[in-house]
Order: structure tokens, then sequence, then C-alpha cells
């Protein structure tokens, strides 16, 4: 069980609303003509903006700017790196180890390219390799936090709940900075590790902490409200959720409001936000499918209802990655179409592809 | 830049990342010491101060200890401290800038409430105090500056481009009479912190001189002992008056090795280096805080001119410290690279893209956002 007490730290954050508007008055600050060093602190400032606010277009423009930025500066291995982030993010890993590579080649990166690499390897599924990565990090150099940060996250995607603590609390200990998405980033991993294993109202503890400390989190926002679903606070969930449907352009929030509603019996409003979850997948799939794959596959075998179009994600998914998770969305989709299929839970009609 | 973009942990929080730091004598009122501190370089809009972080001036009275090769000060133990803090925005102005009250406390320990933006400033005790957003005053060209470095060469153009042309940053000014606020002087040393508020403040960065951490320190590649140590944040952490042994040796081996780099770069030596290879100006300049007498009248380019005094053993005829205005880009370029014993040195960005005005808050209003690119 984890203890709260633990997580509230003495630290010093600043306020969460402060943080965003901060991180969108950076980002306007560096629009424009800038040095090649400006393009990409403006890239890393824009894949954070959509981790906090949920903003696909803010990847988007990163993935532009970032390829800009490389034809600009062919020679500069900063530009590189930042392209491999904007890859990672679209889930496109090959040609953003071959951007590290090739930054690598330039000038040796070091222990920040180190972990890009490590994240990379623990997302395609390669985890041996990851952990020497992140291991072989810590020998090398880099800020204590940034080391034991992504030991927590690592471990929590593993599932080892007991090691992925004690490096979530070391990391608490070692943090020196004010600003709030790091940590409130960090408590989002370890939501996701209880969520993963059932242990809901862990995880809706971690959630709540990453809302306190950034409120307009949406990610957070977005699974708190999946938890408190799965609690029997439905209205909870749909209150939290229906703002964030209608700013973010993340489909996740529409699906996930789809199906509560879907669930409690209010059809209508269900179906209408599903069609609408539906298109975003299609468009996003048609887009970015490497990246897009695993949550279109989750859609279409749950609300979207449509198992065999779920299943060529899936399989799709496992191309991208081979990790376990990928593993087990192929076998719920296999079952969904096969002898499960009959007794799979039914979200009412087909939409139209 | 002069300390923009300082070091990681300034990059990951851009209200707490010091800018620039000046001090002045009030051009209209000689009994009035000016100081400025800046932070959040190329700040959009809606930047505000962060409600986690003090910023804090902290003012020393310090003594002339040596001259010529044994030029350094002396600072004071007696200490007076100005603290800013800020609370969280609460709704919009008129303009689309986020609401914010602030406060500060005198060395007195007064407590001056004020709004962020009131450009009329808010007063008490007989401090009156500022803080919002404003014109960037700082100008240069950082492309030429990086190239130099990289190439060994002198790259600046007769026009350059100045990378901080029409950009914003928050701003904090305090005015008081000196001699009722301070005690000692008339020269005084001044540094300014941000620190990570809380039962004990961490400092998250100090200012004192310009380009000490960017200009100065920042290039590994002539660091023959730390080619590949980012030392920033650890020079950061560290009391500007009270610099720990410990690693001393690591500043002191990297600026030796920078300041070296500078005076080569015209081909020829105008600061020879002692028997310890230290650079002559290595000790003033790891005395990393402004130096201003505050009895002397204003002077419009002043910076270092206490400090070159003391090396050429005569008495200092401005007040030193640091005003807006000046080119401080051509004064440390022609400094560093002949020592004055050669032609001015110029980087082409003669001005910011508005001037500072010699009337309170100083600094000029901010400049419009611009545009995302396509």
């Amino acid at each position: 069980m984890i203890d709260l007490s633990e997580i509230s730290s003495p630290l010093t954050l600043t306020d969460g609303a402060i943080a965003v508007l901060n991180l969108q008055a950076q980002i306007e600050g560096l629009e424009g003509p800038g040095t090649s060093a400006e393009g990409a602190i403006l890239i890393d400032l824009l894949i954070l903006r959509g981790l906090i606010l949920g903003r696909i277009n803010d990847y988007e423009r990163a993935a532009a700017l970032a390829d800009c930025l490389v034809s600009a500066a062919i020679t500069d291995a900063t530009a590189y790196l930042v392209r491999a982030r904007t890859h990672a993010v679209f889930h496109r890993f090959p040609e953003a180890l071959d951007d590290l590579d090739h930054a690598d080649l330039i000038s040796p990166q070091g222990a920040a390219a180190d972990r890009e690499r490590a994240t990379i390897l623990q997302a395609m599924g390669h985890y041996h390799e990851a952990l020497a990565t992140y291991e072989a990090c810590t020998v090398d150099c880099g800020g204590q936090f940034e080391r034991v940060a992504a030991l927590a996250g690592f471990w929590a995607e593993r599932g080892k709940t007991e090691t992925a603590h004690h490096f979530y609390l070391d990391s608490q200990r070692s943090y020196r900075g004010v600003s709030p998405f790091p940590l409130a980033l960090l408590d989002f991993q370890l939501g996701l590790m209880w969520m993963r294993q059932d242990r809901l109202n862990e995880a809706r503890k971690c959630f709540r902490t990453a809302v306190r400390r950034v409120p307009a989190f949406a990610a957070a926002q977005g699974h708190l409200a999946e938890v408190d679903a799965e609690l029997g606070e439905s209205e909870a969930a749909i209150g939290r959720l229906i703002p964030l449907a209608t700013a973010s352009d993340d489909p996740d929030y529409t699906a996930q409001l789809a199906r509560i509603l879907g669930e409690i019996g209010r059809g209508e409003e269900s179906i209408a936000w599903r069609r609408i979850a539906a298109n975003r997948y299609d468009e996003l799939t048609a887009a970015h499918p490497a990246a897009f794959a695993d949550h279109a596959a989750e859609f279409w075998l749950g609300v979207g209802n449509d198992p065999q179009k779920g299943l060529r994600f899936a399989e799709f998914n496992l191309r991208v990655r081979k990790t376990s998770r990928a593993y087990d969305l192929l076998a719920k989709a296999l079952d969904a179409n096969t002898a499960g299929a009959a007794s799979a839970p039914s979200f009412g009609v087909h939409l139209p592809n | 830049m002069s300390d923009h973009f300082s070091g990681p942990r300034a990059l990951s929080e851009p209200s707490a990342d010091i800018t620039d730091v000046y001090a002045f004598p009030a051009p209209d009122s000689p009994s009035h010491l000016v100081l400025v501190l800046d932070v959040f370089g190329k700040a959009g809009p809606s930047a505000v101060f962060s409600d986690a972080v003090i910023y804090r001036f902290r003012i020393r009275p310090v003594d002339i200890a040596g001259t010529g090769a044994e030029a350094a000060f002396e600072p004071g133990q007696s200490e007076f401290v100005f603290d800013f803090t800020f609370d969280v925005p609460n709704g919009r102005s008129g303009s689309g800038r986020p609401i914010q009250q602030g406060r500060c406390v005198t060395p007195n320990g007064n407590t001056i409430s004020f709004h962020v933006d009131n450009e009329n400033g808010d007063a008490n005790g007989g401090v009156r105090v500022f803080a919002g957003q404003r014109s960037e005053p700082f100008f240069l060209d950082v492309r030429m500056i990086e190239k130099t470095a990289a190439t060994s060469k002198l790259s600046f153009k007769p026009k350059g481009s100045d990378t901080l042309y029409g950009t914003n940053i928050l701003a904090i000014v305090i005015e008081f009479e000196w001699r009722k606020i301070l005690k000692g002087g008339p020269l005084f040393a001044v540094v300014c912190e941000t620190l990570a508020a809380g039962k004990r403040p961490v400092r998250i960065e100090r200012v004192g001189r310009p380009e000490i951490k960017n200009v100065t320190l920042s290039w590994k590649q002539f660091d023959q002992v730390n080619k590949d140590l980012e030392i920033r944040d650890l020079y950061n952490s560290e009391d500007a008056f009270d610099l720990k042994a410990d690693y001393f040796d690591v500043y002191r081996n990297r600026m030796n090795a920078n300041l070296a780099f500078h005076d080569a770069l015209d081909g020829k030596i105008d600061w020879p280096l002692d028997q310890h290879g230290n650079h002559p100006l290595t000790k003033l300049l790891l005395a990393d805080f402004l130096v201003v007498d505050a009895s002397k009248p204003f002077a419009e380019a002043s910076y270092f001119e206490i400090e070159r005094s003391m090396l050429e053993n005569r008495p200092h005829g401005t007040p030193g410290g640091r005003w807006l205005n000046q080119d401080f880009m051509d004064f440390v370029y022609t400094l560093y690279v002949n020592g004055g014993n050669g032609p001015p040195i110029s980087d082409g960005v003669d001005g910011p893209i508005a001037w500072s005005s010699k009337t309170f808050p100083y600094l000029a209003p901010p400049n419009p956002a611009k545009a995302p690119a396509a």
C-alpha cells in the first residue's frame, strides 16, 4: 500500500497554474527566428505542453519544426537529438534511434542522449538493453533526479511495484527544482503502474497528487476519471472528462467519456461522443499509425465496437513494439474476434468506417 | 547572453532564470541607488513570477583590498537584503496579462505590497519598487559569439543581428535613499539570487557581473582540466560572498582557460598569465558581484571602471556598477581581447529595440508578442 505521507514531501513547487502560464510564455517567447539551440528548446517545450495539456497538434508542430531544424543545420547534433525525441513521441522508434546514432557521430551526446536511447529501447520492449543503458547513465553523469526518475518509470512499466516505489521516493528526495512538471509526470507514471495492477485506490492517490501539482495535466485528469468510474463514481468521472473531451484533440478522453456514458445507460450521448472519437482515431491512425495503433485498437475493441479493426491495429502495434502490453492487447483482440466475441461487452451498433 | 539560459536548472524554471543585474545611482537623484533584477529571457505575454521563488537582492559594503597585480575586493560581513515574493495570479487585466500581486521585505523589515506591472511603482519607508514585464534591455549577436568560440576567430559583422531584438523579460526594480537604508559604503557589492522558497531556501541561481556564466565560463573546450564538465549549476549554487574552497580551482581553471582564449583572438597577448597560470582578470571576475560607488553621480558607461582603476593603481572616477544602456558586449570583448590596448571591438549590435529611460522604472515598456513561425 502506498503511503501518501511519503509522497507529500516538503518540496516547494511553483503553482501548477503559474507553471502552465510560464510554459506558454516560454513557447510564445521562442516563436519566430532564433538560434538552433533556441529551436531545440522550443521543440522540447512543445512536446512538454503536448504531454501536459493533451495536445497532439503540439507534437505535430514539434515534429515539423524538428525536420526544419535538421534541414537547416545538418551538422548540428542537437537538431538530430530533438528530432529523435519527436520521432519517439510518434513511436517511430527505428528513425529515432537512427537520429540518436547520427547525433552521436557528430559529437558524443553523453548521458542525456543515453537516457533518450534507453527510453526508446524500453518503449520497443527491449528491456534488458534499456536497463543496461539506464544503468550506464549512472556511471556517466547527469542529474541524480533524472537518473532515479527514469528508473522509477522503467520499473513502473515493468510492473515491479516495490522497486518502482523505491526509486519514486528516491527521485522525490533528489529533486532540486521548483517546476511541478517533472514530479507530476512521475506521479502519473506511478498511477499508471497501480492501475495496471488493478490497485485502483493507490492509482487514484497518485493521479490526484499529479492533478494537485498541475491541475491542467490532461492525462492525469483522464486516468483519474477512468479510476473514478471503475470505483463507481461515474458522475465525477464524467465531470472530469467533458472539459477534456471538449478541449483536447486527443480522442482518448472522448472515447472514455463515450464508454462511461454507455455503461450508465446514457446511450445517445455515448454514441455522439463515440462518433467524434472514431473520426479522430481514423484521422490519427492515418497520419501517425505507429503512435496511435495501441489506443485505436483499445477503442475499436471496446466502445468503438469493431473487433476486426481492433485486431488489425493490435497486430500492427505488436510489429511496432514487442512489449508485454502489446502482446496482451493482441491476445485481447484475438479473443474478441474468436470464441470470446460472443461474450464480449456490447457497446451498440457498428459505426461506419 | 548576459546570463540568459545559464545552466540546466535555470532552463527548467524560466521565472527563476536571472538574465541580468544592474546597479546605478538614480540619474536624477544622486542620493538614491537603483537596483534591477531581470529574469525570464524571451518571456511571452503570459509570463509571471513564480510563487515558489524568492527573488533576492543582497548588498554588502565592500573595501578595496589590493591594487595592481594584487587587485581584489573584500566584502564586509554586514548584509542588507531585499526579498521579493509573489502570489498566484488571479484573473487577467484588460491587456490580457495575468493579474499578480507581490511583496517586498526591505532590510529594515518593512513590507511593501505591490501590483505587478504597475508602472508608477509602489513605495513605503523611502523604498520604491516595481515588478513586471518590460522590454529586454540587453543586446548581442549570439550566433557570432558562438562562431567566434567555434572557429577561434573574431566573427562579428559590421552589422550584427540582435538575438534578443524585440523580446521581453520580467524585471524587478528598487530605488532607495542609500544612506537611510544601508550602513557603511559608499562602495557596495550587489548580487541577486533566486531561491526555492521554504523553511530552508535553496539557491537556484545567482548573478552579479554580466557574462560570467555564459561567455566567461560556459565554453568547455578550452579547459584542459574539466573539458566535459557543465559547471554552471555548481557555480550558481555557491554563495557569491563566500566561494567554497572545494570547487574554487574548477572555476578558476575554466575562467583562466576562457580568458586566455579570448586574449589570443587578435594574435597577441595583452593579459600575460602569472607564474601560476592565472589570468590577471580571474580573481576580480570571480568576485562575482557588481561593485557600485553610491557617492558618485550617474554615468552612462561605468561598468568595470572601478576594477580598471584598481588594476592601474589610480582612484576611480565613476560609480562603476552597471547602467541599463551600456553596450556591454562591445565592452567585454574589447576588455578580454585587447585590454583596451587595441581598437574597440564591436559585435555590430549597437542598441536594443528600445533604450531604457532615465526615469523610474527605467526599463522600456514590453514589446508586442511575436507570431508563431509557419
